[in-house]
């Protein structure tokens, strides 16, 4: 559209604003939890459905919803052609009997209905465990705008030059609108509204959780391409209705939201001036009406509204190259005022009617201060997933896995945006079309496994034997999950889960009665109750966490308390489904203990560490190792925000990466290595004294696995823009022969000698990293081939006197 | 548990601050009227010798005494006596805090007794905040010592259904107050005093000391943005585990070490380089949003599954949502601190007069929390400089359960409100530094004597007004608004 033709547009939704325009945001959003999917076949809405579970503490069952792109139209009683051509509108009636009201105003009169059907529900919602609340009556419309209508909307208008696809677009978004003027937000009782109006998609929600609603609508077997779900957590009021729960629809986008932003007026305004006025008055409602003003009105490129959201800034601005720089410089100053500020995470599910593909967009905030975690696998199908937990993730994968083994129960690469960078842009797309699924960053680059082809089938002997044959086993298979050995990458997820599943049988073959007296004892939530003293101090519990509620008394890290306080030192952990707060609890008296972790854990994991030794034989989440003290971590896999915030000692190895600030407010004595990199804010306010005295320090070494398996520098060991903020006291060595690292990347360290005695210190941690992680320290001397002197590599980065901190301050 | 006994805590100075200075001029022949005159026991003749002298000036009821029949200036031979306003008293204090405030609040930390010499003790001279309403007394004569008996003062702590069931004895209990902001003796005082009280007192966000553990039962932990010394062990160890999101004084700020309070002990206890100065952020950096803050309350519940959780907020414009979400997320109390409060350190430009003024919170959280149905789950308490009994009652009768004292403790350990603070070596008192020579000044014991004191006449307060307002005990109190009027300037 050329510029007057958008001005005509926006004046046209002058007829619709509302009489009585609220200013206040009624819903306070808490905060969330989403997961999107995007899969190359069409998937079953109840594999969604682990994840949503998983996701129950991060919501409150006041609010869930759900949507979904890509459908399948023999399931939905309509042809191919009218699923792609015809808008799908669903209407939710609160109160039934306004269903002809609202028929006569706004369905059958203005529109040609093809076919119209109530969405099946079960007989009785109360069936559905914990849901209390009768989810609302859904009808659905297949429609398009009557030849009359649409031209009466245009000479209105004046709207004729626009395409003609364009205007009925625009018809059926205030048609909705009025509808929901009319029947939700006018003075009296909420009786009606819009659910979704898109093509190609549908969106429900409940007062309750998101997965009731597949429950209750019956959705389990619906097929989609992309499907987004979310968990609420509204802090205000008794809901009755959800009107105000995610996702909200744009056109044919839906977007669903963690966070909470502090400029909502602002938004609001921006939104006004433009003649767009919020009816449901959340945060998400007016991202996703700016999203489509932004996409339909002013057809800006996904990239383009991507910026608007989430400028690029600092560093990352001045890396871009010039013709970007002027573009996303304009970008900024006009929509600074309605860019969403604060917390947040986006998920927009939409269908592309042009491309005739189906998107699903994650998109972070600048500051990256929402959780997000994305996922790829490609094994014959490919599917690719984002959620605020990793173990929603997971737990999706592995119920299609126990359905159909092409879908491998990890995926093969996990990886955190990084949010208005100028490296990916803080979001990522994948894209579905013609049965082919594409992801890509902000920039269009493409993200891929690297996997030349699928996945072998890869058989591991389990076998049988004595209890010394159980040890090796243990150790063997352990050490596959844990990528000791050099795999490719097509084959890595393959070999790990099919030794997770031999590991598992093993365990699970296990005694649960010690009796004679043997080396290991298995026990799981079903005989928790019989955990006893064990016989022998070397004695292993191993337990299987699958059933254990993840917070409270019950929990499997009470239960892990338990054993440790009643005199067990070795625990075998294994099948953790996401819950938190591994080897908290265990207090000061666990030196001696050694945990070893299987699974997918949740957050918070060995978090206030005190003494005992932690395995983890995976990525570990957020908040790891927080207050640590003493005692050794190692994770064989990424750990997540904020790893060690506040720790105070302890040593900790982390083979893969960590993402947004890790190590920040640290004080006394923790000694670490990261193997990979990290997002940014390194180490900020750390306050650990002086290395060479006994203070705490970080080895940073960059490096990452090829599609060989084998270990590379990655491009930059560091590339945030804020390392080593207002500390005052530790160091971290950096490995950068390539000097890779700048001063400005520096926000108030300094670039000292690494000396004889820095390499003396350092290369204990970095031998047991080796032990560990199977990284050769001569292999992290080499560059190009050569084998260099340890200050050559390493560069030691150490806190610098800052006025801000120092006794003196201006006045004194 | 130690009893305190009443009194036992006189001034540490020779010379202490009052309101008035007496001088006996030359013309004195040294008669002794005075001596026996003086219900005050301003004058003092030592047993053997002769000569007459002042010996406590700071006690003496100036004008008031002029209307009995034993006002020394009026029936001295000679007229030799002078009673002049001690300057002193007009440098005392401001208007928060006025000299008759601090005096007062020194007289009852000495007595253990409601002042009675006609300095103010109930009110400062702010023009705003709590100064600027009063209670409704219908019967204001004084009730007898049975009836005060009978009112109860006790509030609960824990009002969910699930966890210990705490109370203490009088509605409020000590602010947190940091190693490193003030001394250890004082924070021993405080401790001393809250065992005898069965109160709580919190260790403030700098650590906890090894000295404070025989206390234990006592104390509350704070779990602040720095999470400076917060460890399993001691999280294990609290009854009660206090999570500072913020700070009346300086809303959206964090805390404040300044380096020249970073002494070597405090800068052991927090693990960091001593002489830096240690600045916690103002969020915490795992906790973006409720569902980060319910992670975080259930992180605590796992390490000691039996304490009670408080939530420490300042007061945004959405501070009821605030609350009802840490209600939802598993806290028992909230604690909304509000601008008034002090601070052992700050940067010379912290923003004041932001947020929502305390009087104007407390009624907000709750109302709301009363419309969603769970006040009566929650236990609101209100900080930020309460100052007198009547600070306390007001609160409370604007809807909170009970109160956390900070600045008042220490105003009754001596504390003359010079506002030196944050410097290491700048208070004379000794109470808000860790150097180790002013430090001594403090002994814990007096320093106990002295709280426990103000508290005995904090409570005599309360019963007698909540006597004259009719009402039977401390919780009846609660929301009574009605009970209110403003003062008309």
């Amino acid at each position: 559209m050329n510029k007057s033709e958008i001005i005509r547009l926006i004046e046209s939704r002058k007829n619709i604003i509302p009489p009585r325009r609220e200013f206040k945001k009624v819903e306070a959003e808490g905060g969330c939890g989403v997961v999107g999917l995007a899969c190359s076949e069409k998937i079953q809405g109840r594999q969604i459905m682990p994840a949503l579970v998983q996701m129950h503490n991060r919501g409150n069952s006041k609010g869930g919803g759900l949507a979904a792109f890509g459908l399948d139209a023999a399931q939905l009683g309509v042809d191919q052609k009218t699923l792609e051509e015809d808008y799908l509108l669903q209407v939710a009636y609160l109160d039934p009997s306004s269903r002809r009201e609202v028929e006569d105003d706004f369905i059958f009169s203005p529109l040609t209905v093809r076919h119209a059907l109530q969405l099946p529900t079960l007989k009785d919602f109360r069936s559905v465990n914990g849901l209390e609340i009768r989810p609302p009556e859904v009808w659905r419309y297949f429609c398009r705008v009557k030849e009359r209508s649409l031209e009466r909307f245009i000479e209105g208008n004046s709207l004729q030059s626009l395409k003609p696809n364009k205007a009925e677009d625009e018809f059926i978004y205030q048609n909705s609108y009025r509808l929901n003027k009319k029947f939700y937000t006018s003075l009296g009782e909420k009786r009606a509204f819009v659910l979704s109006h898109g093509r190609d998609m549908i969106i429900l929600k409940i007062v309750g959780y998101a997965e009731q609603a597949i429950e209750y609508y019956q959705l389990a077997e619906l097929k989609a391409h992309i499907w987004i779900g979310h968990q609420r957590y509204p802090t205000k009021g008794k809901v009755w209705h959800p009107g105000g729960a995610h996702p909200f629809v744009g056109m044919d986008e839906a977007l669903v939201h963690n966070g909470d932003f502090a400029n909502y007026y602002s938004m609001a305004e921006y939104l006004k001036q433009r003649n767009i006025y919020p009816l449901f008055l959340t945060d998400t409602e007016v991202s996703v009406l700016l999203f489509d003003l932004l996409n339909r009105v002013y057809e800006y490129p996904l990239e383009y509204i991507i910026e608007a959201l989430a400028p690029t800034a600092e560093r990352d601005f001045e890396l871009l190259p010039e013709e970007k720089k002027k573009v996303y410089r304009a970008i900024q100053a006009s929509h600074i005022h309605s860019s969403p500020d604060g917390p947040w995470f986006f998920l927009i599910g939409r269908t592309n009617v042009s491309r005739r593909s189906y998107e699903l967009l994650g998109i972070t905030d600048t500051s990256m201060l929402r959780p997000q975690v994305f996922a790829l696998q490609e094994n014959g199908v490919a599917i690719a997933l984002v959620a605020s937990e990793k173990q929603a993730i997971d737990g999706v994968l592995r119920s299609l896995h126990e359905e159909d083994s092409r879908f491998l129960p990890y995926a093969d690469l996990y990886w955190n945006a990084r949010g208005g960078s100028h490296t990916d842009g803080g979001a990522f797309i994948f894209s579905v079309k013609d049965n082919h699924l594409t992801v890509t960053d902000k920039f269009g680059r493409v993200v891929s496994a690297e996997k030349e082809k699928d996945c072998p089938s890869v058989q591991i002997d389990a076998g049988e034997g004595s209890e010394r044959c159980f040890s090796e086993k243990i150790q063997e298979y352990t050490q596959t999950i844990d990528r000791r050995w050099i795999i490719p990458t097509r084959e890595r997820v393959c070999v790990r889960s099919s030794a997770e599943k031999c590991l598992y049988q093993l365990f699970h073959s296990l005694p649960e009665r010690h009796e004679p007296v043997r080396l290991f004892c298995r026990i799981d939530w079903e005989s928790k109750g019989k955990l006893s003293l064990p016989e022998i101090r070397q004695e292993v519990l191993v337990i299987n966490c699958e059933k254990f509620p993840s917070e409270g008394s019950d929990s499997i890290s009470r239960f892990m308390v338990k054993a440790i306080e009643i005199g067990w030192r070795n625990l075998i952990t294994y099948n953790w489904r996401g819950q938190r707060f591994c080897g908290c609890g265990l207090g000061p008296e666990s030196c001696g203990v050694r945990i070893d972790v299987y699974g997918s854990p949740g957050d918070y994991l060995a978090s206030g560490l005190d003494g005992a030794e932690i395995f983890v034989h995976e990525s570990a989440q957020d908040q790891v190792a927080q207050i640590m003290k003493r005692g050794k971590l190692v994770v064989y896999g990424d750990v997540g925000q904020t790893f060690m915030y506040g720790a105070k000692g302890g040593e900790a190895y982390v083979l893969g990466n960590a993402a947004g600030r890790p190590l920040i407010n640290a004080v006394g004595s923790p000694r670490v290595v990261i193997n990979g990199t990290c997002l940014d804010y390194l180490a900020e306010s750390f306050m650990a004294g002086n290395p060479l005295e006994g203070g705490g320090f970080v080895i940073l070494n960059g490096i990452r696995f090829n599609e060989k398996g084998e270990i590379v520098e990655s491009e930059t060991p560091y590339p945030g823009g804020n390392l080593f903020s207002l500390a005052s006291g530790g160091a971290i060595y950096i490995r950068d022969p390539f000097l890779k690292v700048e001063r400005c990347q520096l926000n108030g360290g300094r670039f000292g000698k690494t000396t004889e005695k820095d390499w003396d210190l350092i290369l204990p941690y970095l031998e047991e990293n080796e032990r560990l992680f199977n990284i050769p320290v001569r292999r992290l001397l080499t560059v190009n081939n050569k084998v260099l002197l340890f200050h050559e590599v390493y560069r030691k980065i150490e806190a610098v006197e800052l006025k801000v901190l120092s006794k003196k301050m201006a006045g004194y | 548990m130690k009893v305190l006994v009443k009194g036992n805590a006189g001034p540490r100075f020779l010379n202490s601050v009052g309101k008035f200075r007496v001088s006996i001029g030359e013309k004195c022949f040294h008669c002794g009227l005075c001596v026996e005159l003086c219900p005050a026991r301003v004058f003092e003749r030592k047993e053997g010798f002769n000569r007459v002298f002042v010996t406590s000036p700071a006690r003496c009821l100036g004008p008031r005494c002029q209307q009995g029949s034993f006002f020394c200036q009026k029936k001295c031979p000679v007229e030799a006596i002078e009673i002049e306003t001690d300057p002193q008293w007009k440098t005392l204090g401001d208007f928060r805090w006025t000299p008759d405030l601090i005096l007062t609040t020194w007289q009852q930390a000495e007595t253990g007794e409601i002042p009675q010499d006609g300095l103010e003790y109930r009110v400062g001279n702010s023009g705003g905040g709590f100064d600027n309403f009063d209670f409704l007394i219908k019967n204001s004569s004084s009730p007898s010592d049975q009836e005060i008996d009978k009112i109860d003062t006790s509030i609960s702590l824990n009002r969910r259904r699930e966890g210990k069931k705490i109370s203490v004895p009088v509605p409020w209990y000590g602010a947190g107050m940091s190693f490193g902001s003030i001394s250890l003796p004082v924070m021993l005082a405080r401790a001393m005093a809250a065992e005898a009280w069965s109160t709580f007192t919190s260790t403030g966000e700098g650590g906890y000391p090894e000295e404070l553990i025989p206390h234990g039962p006592h104390i509350i932990t704070q779990i602040a943005t720095g999470l400076f010394g917060v460890s399993e062990e001691t999280i294990k160890r609290a009854p009660i585990i206090e999570f500072k999101y913020a700070q009346g004084a300086k809303p959206g700020l964090g805390g404040h070490l300044l380096g020249d309070k970073n002494t070597p002990q405090v800068a052991i206890m927090r693990e960091a380089v001593c002489g830096t100065s240690l600045f916690s952020p103002f969020p915490f950096h795992s906790v973006y949003s409720v569902e980060d803050h319910k992670k975080h309350i259930d992180w605590v519940k796992i390490m000691n599954p039996e304490s009670l959780i408080s939530v420490k907020v300042s007061t945004p414009s959405d501070v009821d949502m605030v609350a009802v979400g840490s209600y939802y997320a598993g806290a028992n109390i909230i604690h909304l601190d509000g601008g008034y409060g002090g601070t052992g350190a700050a940067p010379e430009i912290a923003k004041k007069n932001i947020a929502m003024p305390i009087e104007y919170a407390i009624t907000k959280v709750h109302r709301f929390l009363l419309e969603e149905g769970v006040r009566d789950e929650i236990v609101l308490i209100a900080s930020g400089g309460i100052r007198t009994a009547y600070d306390i009652a007001k609160s409370i009768a604007l809807g909170a359960d009970g109160v956390v004292i900070g600045t008042a403790e220490l105003v009754a350990l001596g504390c003359v409100r010079c506002g030196n603070c944050e410097s290491g070596r700048g208070c004379p008192r000794g109470i808000a530094t860790t150097d180790s020579e002013l430090e001594k000044q403090i002994s814990p014991e007096w320093g106990a004597h002295r709280i426990s004191n103000l508290y005995s006449a904090w409570q005599k307060q309360l019963k007698i007004l909540l006597c004259q307002l009719g009402l039977k005990n401390i919780e009846e109190l609660r929301g009574r608004t009605d009970l209110l009027r403003r003062i008309n300037e």
